[in-house]
């Protein structure tokens, strides 16, 4: 009877060894792979890349992927501007009542950590009950009219936000393939969020602007350059006044005259002034405020230029160009575009096609305009203001201004992704370094081996014989972890390793357990094999208890906590079960060998 | 080798020692909490931290007064492992690119001709901050509630329950403390982010295997020694499973400190907590466990006719 239950132990000890050898297989060859492709020249590697690119892909893929925080790379996580998603599908129908629920209901479901969609629906319904949402909302695809109900929109907006969310995920995957990294990770979070991870990438400012821009491409006129002058003697009438009754009043220490940061004398008469680069956000700030916007005329915009014009004390400047309101023309109407470089200067550009109503519309807008420049803003950026010389009627475009071939490439990129429905948030961003990820890879490998050193020569001192066998079962719990971790597809991160390090001290645990009961029979006076029954048998539930509530507590923080802390939670569920197996299973195959003869002397210490 | 071979310590009478002890750590911890505030680091207050490592050894001090100007707040900077690397974090509503462009420029003004390489850099947008708090917050409640749930479940009687979490709350509002009170001093990053988090969660695990143990031998002994008064009973228990509690609190803690002492900068916060946690959770499960679970028992008879 005993002899066949070993048989099954034996049996499972064999397959589970099997499964891991069969899981981490993959990650042992691809280490030696880059081993020897590390070895290699440029050339000779990239040749070597190309010959044998399915296997390689295949091998990466199936092998234990190292988390962001150990091969260094980007970590980022935006968020769909939801609220500015249902301002917009209001389209011409939004108003100031509409902007204020919206605001209202962003605050609730933040406070409550609720759906927006729902909040602003019982928002609305809460001020006035009697009110229709059908006088905001329409749509011929979706089928809602003037007399839809409130429910019925309610549902067509939770499948617009559903639906953004999708595409969104779409336009980065598309844009991040182009960009090209190596396995990128993009998935949904919540409701509204996106996670991006991006290992390997260090040119973060890029991939910032790629991720967020929502390649809203604009065509715009600008104002008489009278109308400016005009604007501008009034913006320096206001502030030398203020000036005059600000030394009184200016103790908070806060720039109250613009003009101190913000010079109008722009390089073209079409800029409105400058500013460098750190001063951008208070000259915001400032022309935020009620008094000043009412200097500026309702058609009249003043925009940032894409890239700045000169340095002054290392500081980049950029200008403020004025620009009219309205929009003449938007992106949706280019159908293609590439990077092209200006026959002139050999300048990096992006040239773009429109579509043929688009074509139509450009033709009469430039027809009309000749001698006069048109901006070309893309997210509220303007890239140039080039002077039209004469009709377009090829449907042709350019932006240039561009600061590079591949801000250029980047440009394209996002042109062609298309544009996002909703704006996107960075509301989480983190980078590791190559450096820092190999130092701590490095710290884990030796945090590893000391904390198995330790532990081994501990328990052989103290339990002898038992001691050495309980090694042994940890040496392959370790083996066991990476096997769970490689075969459940799991990422090894810097947490993840501290969990196995930390499981080493706790998996002996069971067989300290085991081992003290052990001694207890044996004084007691029982023999050798009676004592190691009954130490087995009465130690379990001391080990299940134990374990069950421990493996609780790695569910709970597996559910809550995120990325790299996900890690730690999934190593420490997979120590506990390669701890139980381990300990219980293995140790007894091998105690139960080591005592098969009556006479055999297996030392507990 | 054996340690606490038949050992006899008489661990229930010693419980007003440990309740004095305990208390006190308990009042100093709360005292620091509430005056001085939770040190959140990054994760659960937001902003941006960046790790920086310079070609030459750099003074903080200097670094701290000179960048005050140029980025209209006072960094909070300290060194991170050696002292040619700094991590630096900042409460700013501007650009991440913006303020990566001008620390670098403000480097070169202060170091004139060093290189400087970014090594980390991390942004949490303060809503974001907020739901990471919330789900920090929410972790640990449904944590202690699983955890009091299946002890009353497996060990039938609500004052096991209660003296585990009484235990674990112990435990980490200790460790809070200690955390709390090292802020600026400690000569690593002791800020409370998700990380701390993960190894209060660890602790309440381990602390609650230590405790199991000591119960599960409880509940073996009460069917065994019937006769004996409950008192007598978990004296007794303690003794028995005394030897198993040092031994797995020494590897254990043997691990801690490998993690502490080789695991690198970005895990010493986390490593540390779990230092103390495993020599709290220790102490905890023989003389504050225990010996709350005898008090509650005993009053719960009073309190029957």
């Amino acid at each position: 009877m005993k002899k066949q239950n070993n048989g099954f132990k034996i049996g499972c000890i064999v397959l589970f060894l099997g499964l891991t050898i069969y899981y981490l297989f993959p990650t042992l060859q691809w280490n030696l792979e880059q081993r020897h492709m590390a070895s290699m020249t440029e050339s000779e590697r990239i040749q070597y890349e190309n010959e044998n690119l399915a296997k390689l892909q295949s091998l990466r893929e199936r092998s234990l992927s190292l988390g962001l925080d150990l091969q260094g790379g980007m970590y980022v996580t935006l968020e769909v501007g939801t609220p500015q998603l249902i301002l917009e599908l209001a389209g011409d129908f939004a108003d100031d009542y509409l902007e204020d629920v919206i605001r209202t209901a962003a605050d609730i479901s933040f406070e409550q950590n609720t759906n927006f969609v729902d909040e602003f629906v019982d928002e609305f319904e809460r001020r006035d009950p009697d009110a229709m949402l059908s006088r905001y909302y329409r749509s011929d695809a979706a089928n809602i009219t003037r007399r839809s109900t409130n429910s019925e929109i309610a549902s067509y907006l939770r499948e617009q936000q559903t639906a953004a969310v999708e595409r969104a995920i779409e336009i980065i995957r598309s844009r991040v393939d182009r960009f090209g990294v190596t396995e990128p990770g993009i998935l949904q979070q919540g409701n509204n969020r996106i996670v991006v991870e991006l290992p390997g990438v260090d040119d973060e400012e890029r991939v910032r602007d790629l991720l967020r821009g929502t390649a809203r491409l604009e065509f715009r006129l600008t104002p008489e350059t009278d109308e400016i002058n005009n604007v501008k003697q009034q913006f320096t009438n206001y502030f030398s006044q203020l000036e005059e009754e600000a030394d009184s009043l200016n103790e908070n220490g806060e720039t109250k005259n613009l003009l101190e940061i913000f010079d109008l004398r722009g390089p073209t008469q079409y800029s409105f002034g400058y500013a460098a680069a750190r001063d951008t956000a208070e000259v915001n700030r400032i022309l935020q405020q009620e008094e000043v916007q009412s200097l500026i005329p309702g058609n009249m915009s003043l925009l940032w230029s894409a890239n700045s014009f000169a340095q002054d004390n290392g500081f980049e400047l950029y200008e403020k160009i004025a620009v009219r309101s309205q929009i003449e023309l938007t992106g949706d109407v280019i159908s293609e575009a590439r990077v092209a470089f200006d026959p002139n200067t050999n300048a990096p550009e992006v040239s773009m096609t429109m579509d043929s109503d688009g074509g139509r519309r450009w033709a009469r807008i430039t027809g009309a305009n000749i001698g006069r420049p048109v901006a070309i803003v893309l997210d509220q950026r303007v890239y140039s203001y080039p002077t039209v010389r004469s009709q377009i009627n090829n449907g042709r475009s350019s932006i240039s201004g561009i600061g590079g071939v591949r801000e250029a490439e980047d440009l394209v990129n996002i042109l062609m992704s298309g544009a996002l429905p909703a704006p996107l948030e960075i509301i989480e961003e983190r980078t590791v370094g190559a450096s820092l990820g190999e130092a701590s890879i490095r710290a884990g490998l030796y945090s590893v081996m000391f904390g198995l050193g330790v532990v081994a020569i501990f328990m052989i001192v103290y339990y002898r014989t038992g001691g050495g066998i309980a090694d042994i079962a940890l040496m392959l719990n370790i083996i066991f972890i990476l096997g769970i971790l490689a075969g459940f597809q799991a990422t090894l991160t810097l947490p993840g390793i501290a969990g196995i390090v930390l499981t080493i001290g706790m998996a002996v645990d069971a067989n300290v357990l085991i081992f003290d009961r052990i001694r207890e029979e044996l004084r007691g006076g029982k023999t050798l094999r009676a004592a190691i029954d009954n130490g087995y048998a009465n130690a379990m539930s001391a080990i299940i208890d134990a374990n069950v509530t421990t493996f609780f507590v790695a569910v709970i923080l597996y559910s809550f906590g995120v990325g790299p802390i996900k890690g730690f939670a999934v190593t420490l569920m997979a120590g506990i079960v390669a701890s139980l197996f381990s300990a219980i299973v293995i140790t007894r195959v091998i105690v139960d060998y080591l005592t098969r003869e009556k006479t055999s002397v297996v030392s507990f210490g | 080798m054996r340690w606490f071979e038949t050992p006899n310590f008489d661990f229930i009478k010693a419980h007003n020692i440990a309740y004095f002890f305990s208390g006190g750590l308990i009042v100093i911890s709360l005292v620091a909490i509430f005056t001085m505030g939770l040190n959140y680091g990054i994760d659960f207050r937001g902003g941006q931290e960046f790790v920086f490592e310079f070609d030459r050894p750099v003074d903080v001090v200097e670094l701290r007064s000179e960048l005050q100007e140029p980025l209209g707040t006072v960094p909070e900077i300290k060194l991170f492992g050696s002292d040619r690397e700094i991590l630096l974090r900042i409460d700013t509503e501007e650009d991440i690119t913006q303020t990566r462009q001008t620390l670098l420029a403000n480097f070169e003004n202060i170091y004139p001709g060093s290189t400087v390489t970014v090594q980390k850099t991390d942004l949490v947008g303060p809503r974001f901050a907020e739901d990471l708090r919330r789900g920090a917050f929410y972790s640990i409640i449904f944590a202690l509630a699983v955890v009091f749930i299946y002890i009353f479940i497996r060990f039938k009687g609500w004052y096991f329950s209660a003296g585990a979490i009484a235990a674990l709350a112990h435990d980490v509002l200790i460790v809070l403390g200690i955390f709390t009170i090292m802020g600026e001093l400690a000569p690593f990053d002791v800020s409370i982010d998700q990380a701390i988090i993960a190894a209060f969660l660890t602790i309440v695990g381990y602390s609650l295997n230590d405790t199991v143990v000591v119960f599960d031998r409880i509940r073996e002994n009460s069917i065994i020694y019937k006769t004996m008064n409950f008192t007598d009973m978990i004296n007794k228990s303690l003794n028995d499973t005394l030897s198993r509690t040092v031994v797995t609190s020494v590897t254990t803690l043997f691990v801690v400190s490998v993690l502490f002492i080789f695991g690198g900068e970005v895990l010493k916060g986390f490593a540390f907590a779990l230092v103390l946690g495993v020599i709290l959770g220790t102490y905890s499960s023989l003389f504050v466990a225990s010996a709350l679970v005898v008090e509650l028992q005993k009053r719960a008879m009073k309190a029957k006719p």
